[in-house]
């Protein structure tokens, strides 16, 4: 029961994150969404966690919600991926704006 | 500073060797042009001023498409009517321009996109012909624009034209991207048979196939995000 109420916690975290994503990248906000009902849904319900396991031969139901975790990890880490590359797209514009602010030609005055 | 209509806009990332030159030659042609330094660690900047540029420097290096569109949105604010973009290390004929111009006034087009296998090639060995012809056919399948030559960093654009564009992609993969707004943008487009001599240093600087896996990436990435 700890472990249920604790996974259970963690992933109400990530359907929060997952919220909170949504609007910036609907991909990953809704993956990490699904991601996280159907860990909330075997957690609570771990005789289908095995039989789904079985079905689809990872063994025991803990292995699947295992996988599941791993999942959203992974999903996680594209969002960090899709962050850096925002804040890459600030920098590029605050980049742009100096360099166009500091033209200069031969006559050595700035020509912004 | 009095408008002036036809502007080149050249990128440039550690090009102090070959810039003086490239320069010289869209001088002697009577354009205007600005070179955006995207952040050398040479003389880049140095040596394109005193070839008669207008310089601008961005203080790190970000990428070609990030430079391009510097230079693009500079030229538009000086009221560029026809912006055309062309490469720094040397592998374009400045009398290409004139070609592309007047190929955008006679077929009332806003994008002139230069094409090396509708014109000619010096020098180009096999390998890189055959990786360009693999990025043609995998951008045309991905972008939906039919054209023959997808990564000629030769092409000319009226200021409409220049206006409907906005690169995200800082790397490479902006050549994609660039085709991509050209499609989305509704504007008419035509490709012109341009020359593209290879040097031993455009070559070298050149992509690399191993590059494609990273220009797939970054155009997977810009999908996930608004």
């Amino acid at each position: 029961m700890i472990a249920q109420i604790s996974l259970t916690a963690l992933l109400f975290a990530v359907m929060l994150y997952a919220y909170l994503q949504y609007r910036r990248s609907p991909v990953v906000g809704l993956l990490s969404m699904l991601a996280a009902l159907v860990g909330l849904y075997f957690v609570w319900i771990p005789a289908h966690a095995t039989k789904l396991a079985e079905f689809a031969g990872v063994g025991r139901g803990v292995d699947l919600v295992l996988y599941v975790w791993v999942a959203i990890s992974l999903l996680v880490l594209l969002n960090l991926h899709l962050k850096l590359r925002m804040q890459m797209e600030l920098i590029t514009t605050l980049a742009r704006s100096l360099a166009i602010a500091n033209a200069r030609e031969k006559s050595g005055r700035h020509v912004p | 500073m009095t408008a002036q209509p036809l502007w080149i806009v050249i990128a440039a990332y550690n090009e102090a060797t070959v810039i003086a030159g490239v320069i010289a030659s869209v001088r002697g042609a009577g354009y205007r042009v600005v070179v955006v330094d995207d952040g050398s660690r040479d003389d880049t900047a140095n040596v394109a001023e005193s070839a008669g540029a207008v310089v601008m420097r961005h203080p790190i290096n970000l990428g070609q498409g990030a430079a391009l569109q510097t230079g693009i949105e500079y030229a538009l604010a000086e009221g560029a009517e026809t912006i055309v973009t062309f490469d720094a290390d040397g592998q374009h004929r400045i009398s290409d321009v004139a070609v592309m111009t007047a190929a955008l006034a006679q077929h009332k087009a806003d994008f002139a996109l230069g094409s090396r296998f509708l014109g000619d090639t010096l020098n180009q060995p096999l390998s890189r012909r055959l990786t360009l012809k693999a990025a043609t056919l995998f951008t045309r399948l991905t972008v939906g624009i039919n054209i023959t030559d997808t990564h000629n960093g030769l092409r000319a654009m009226t200021r409409r034209g220049a206006q409907s564009i906005k690169l995200r992609q800082n790397r490479m993969a902006h050549a994609s991207e660039i085709l991509h707004q050209v499609a989305q943008s509704g504007l008419k487009y035509i490709e012109v048979p341009v020359t593209i001599e290879y040097s031993a240093y455009s070559l070298a600087k050149g992509q690399k196939l191993s590059d494609a896996l990273t220009i797939l990436l970054d155009l997977f990435a810009r999908r996930l995000h608004r």
